[in-house]
């Protein structure tokens, strides 16, 4: 190896021609229109997220009936469970930025709660075929779909380190609803379900504000319209809905009402539908 | 177990801490997580990244100077090296569109395009203490700047499976020039050096359009208003710019005028600079206050 400080020629690029070989892939430059719409992956699966602080940690009285549903369903559908976060996320959140942390560290720290429910909801249902999926073992999905198994996994995306800086402070927009959200769509789901612990999307926090208004049906657009002050859903989930292929429509149901899952994984509406028009 | 006819609502068991109760989407509550001052995890790092169709898959005339040149550099700067992807990146969207694979699993293959090349530069960079750097390696770095060595990282950020939609763009949005930006970035990193084949950022491409102008310096809120045909490095990273809280300015100069690197290490403006500017509201004052606490340091 040589030093080389100026240069007469250029060496030339080893290109693969393709009609993107030249494309910088930037914004606007490729004509994705030129290919036909991509394929659903799992289109007969349910995607269901546990709410962390809304489920789990109201413990036995809220967790077991529901385990029992969700074992009831899987007889008869294709249930892939994302786990929430919940108090012990937000505890290690407030840590974190107390120690003035950026939101990379935060949405580090973040997966470990998740992964611990998604862990004690495998031990839950483990007897009813419970299986804790490894992100790295993704690609197994199938086969434990096809003996039956109820797959279990981490609901905070992988981004970590990676997950970009938010508009306005410092929490992680991308956190459990959003990887649950996207696990849906990669896969073209049936169906995107999250369990919390109220009937769906109100005008304001029920829980602080007993004049709150519930919103059983809203469009993406309408709900980012309003642009209330506070969410039944992560925000970031509306936008990529907007954006997306597969999955338009996602309900969010009282996971503390028995028979909501059941009825909702039959197409009946019992929550609050977000879809896009 | 049984299944209880109506449910009562259980109590949930809290922690008491500053988020407790409070609706982590509620707007108040996300912007009360400000900080005035946030930490930088690896202060005196720098982040660098080769282009893959730029440099990379130019072979042994780029490459071999550019290796030099980083191997001096590291002599006085700690440095991270990035690595893109190029033609086989394109190759692989390309086929992937075409059999319908979504979104996030063009995500997922894509990046092992990048794994070649981190194998490829490091095979080139072992003797001076090149090392690949897997992600799951993410928290040795300490270890890895402080015993002298040259980690070698794959660009694509591990999104994954889970990378974001994009709509009628079809490709990730996301990939290694935005994947470096943020280990800049999370770090609290020194500098920010994408190492391209051109002198910079140009009004359009110049490789196609002879009339292109090269832009010395910009803002990132004004390059993203001024909606340029092309641009030489992703619009992610542009957009992620206007909110970072550490990288005040990105610099993209010629990977095939190696010298450069040096150059724009010690802080000189030899390409194209990127600017954040303003910061969000609540960090401002923070991190005047950092910066000239850093100065005094200086002195």
């Amino acid at each position: 190896m040589r030093s080389n400080g100026t240069r007469t020629r250029v060496p030339q690029r080893k290109t693969i021609d393709t009609p993107l070989g030249s494309a910088s892939l930037t914004r606007g430059l490729l004509d994705g229109k030129q290919y036909d719409e991509p394929i659903r992956v799992l289109p007969d699966v349910n995607v269901i997220k546990v709410g962390g602080q809304s489920v789990m940690d109201r413990g036995r009285a809220a967790v077991f009936p529901l385990v029992e549903e969700i074992a009831a369903c899987a007889r008869k559908h294709n249930i892939l469970i994302g786990a929430g976060g919940g108090t012990r996320a937000r505890h290690a959140y407030s840590v974190a930025l107390d120690l003035d942390l950026p939101t990379g560290v935060l949405a580090a720290v973040g997966v470990s709660t998740s992964r611990q429910n998604a862990r004690i909801l495998q031990m839950l249902l483990a007897r009813h075929g419970g299986v804790y999926l490894n992100p790295e073992d993704f690609e197994k999905l199938p086969l434990y779909f096809r003996v039956g198994c109820i797959p279990i996994m981490v609901g905070m995306p992988p981004y970590e380190y990676w997950e970009k800086p938010s508009k306005s402070g410092r929490i992680p927009a991308n956190r459990t609803d959003s990887g649950v959200y996207l696990t849906g769509e990669f896969l073209g789901a049936r169906s995107v379900i999250f369990v919390k612990d109220e009937d769906g999307l109100y005008t304001d926090d029920p829980k602080k504000n007993p004049r709150a208004k519930f919103i059983p049906r809203i469009s993406v657009q309408e709900l980012l319209e309003l642009d209330l002050d506070d969410l039944v859903v992560e925000r970031v989930v509306l936008e990529n809905m907007l954006r997306a292929v597969h999955v338009k429509e996602i309900q969010v149901i009282n996971g503390l009402t028995a028979g909501n899952l059941t009825r909702a994984l039959e197409g009946e509406h019992v929550g609050t539908t977000i879809h896009v028009t | 177990m049984s299944l209880a006819g109506t449910r009562s609502r259980p109590r949930r068991t809290h922690i008491p801490s500053k988020l407790m109760r409070e609706s982590l989407l509620d707007k108040k509550v996300m912007e009360s997580t400000e900080t005035e001052q946030e930490l930088a995890i690896l202060p005196d790092v720098n982040v660098v990244v080769l282009g893959g169709q730029s440099l990379l898959d130019r072979g042994k005339a780029a490459l071999f100077p550019l290796v030099d040149e980083i191997v001096h550099c590291r002599k006085k700067h700690k440095i991270i090296v990035g690595v893109g992807g190029g033609a086989r990146v394109r190759h692989t969207y390309h086929i992937c569109l075409d059999l319908g694979i979504p979104l996030g699993g063009m995500a997922m293959v894509a990046g092992a395009v990048d794994e070649q090349n981190t194998r490829l530069l490091q095979s080139l960079l072992a003797k001076h203490k090149g090392i690949t750097l897997n992600k799951d390696h993410f928290l040795d770095l300490p270890l890895w700047l402080e015993a002298g060595m040259i980690p070698i990282m794959t660009g694509m950020p591990p999104y994954h499976y889970w990378e974001p939609p994009t709509g009628d763009d079809r490709v990730p949005a996301h990939g290694e020039d935005l994947g470096m930006f943020m280990v800049s970035e999370v770090l609290g990193g020194r500098s920010m050096i994408f190492l391209k084949d051109e002198d910079g950022l140009y009004t359009a491409d110049p490789k196609k359009d002879p009339k292109a102008k090269l832009i010395r310096s910009v803002g990132a809120a004004e390059l993203l208003e001024m909606n340029l045909p092309d641009l030489i490095i992703e619009r992610s990273v542009v957009e992620t710019l206007t909110r970072a809280r550490h990288i005040r300015q990105v610099q993209i100069i010629n990977g095939l005028k190696p010298t450069l690197l040096r150059r724009a290490l010690d802080g000189e403006h030899v390409g194209t600079i990127i600017h954040a500017g303003p910061l969000p509201r609540a960090s401002r004052n923070g991190l005047a206050a950092r910066r000239a606490g850093r100065n005094n340091r200086a002195k």
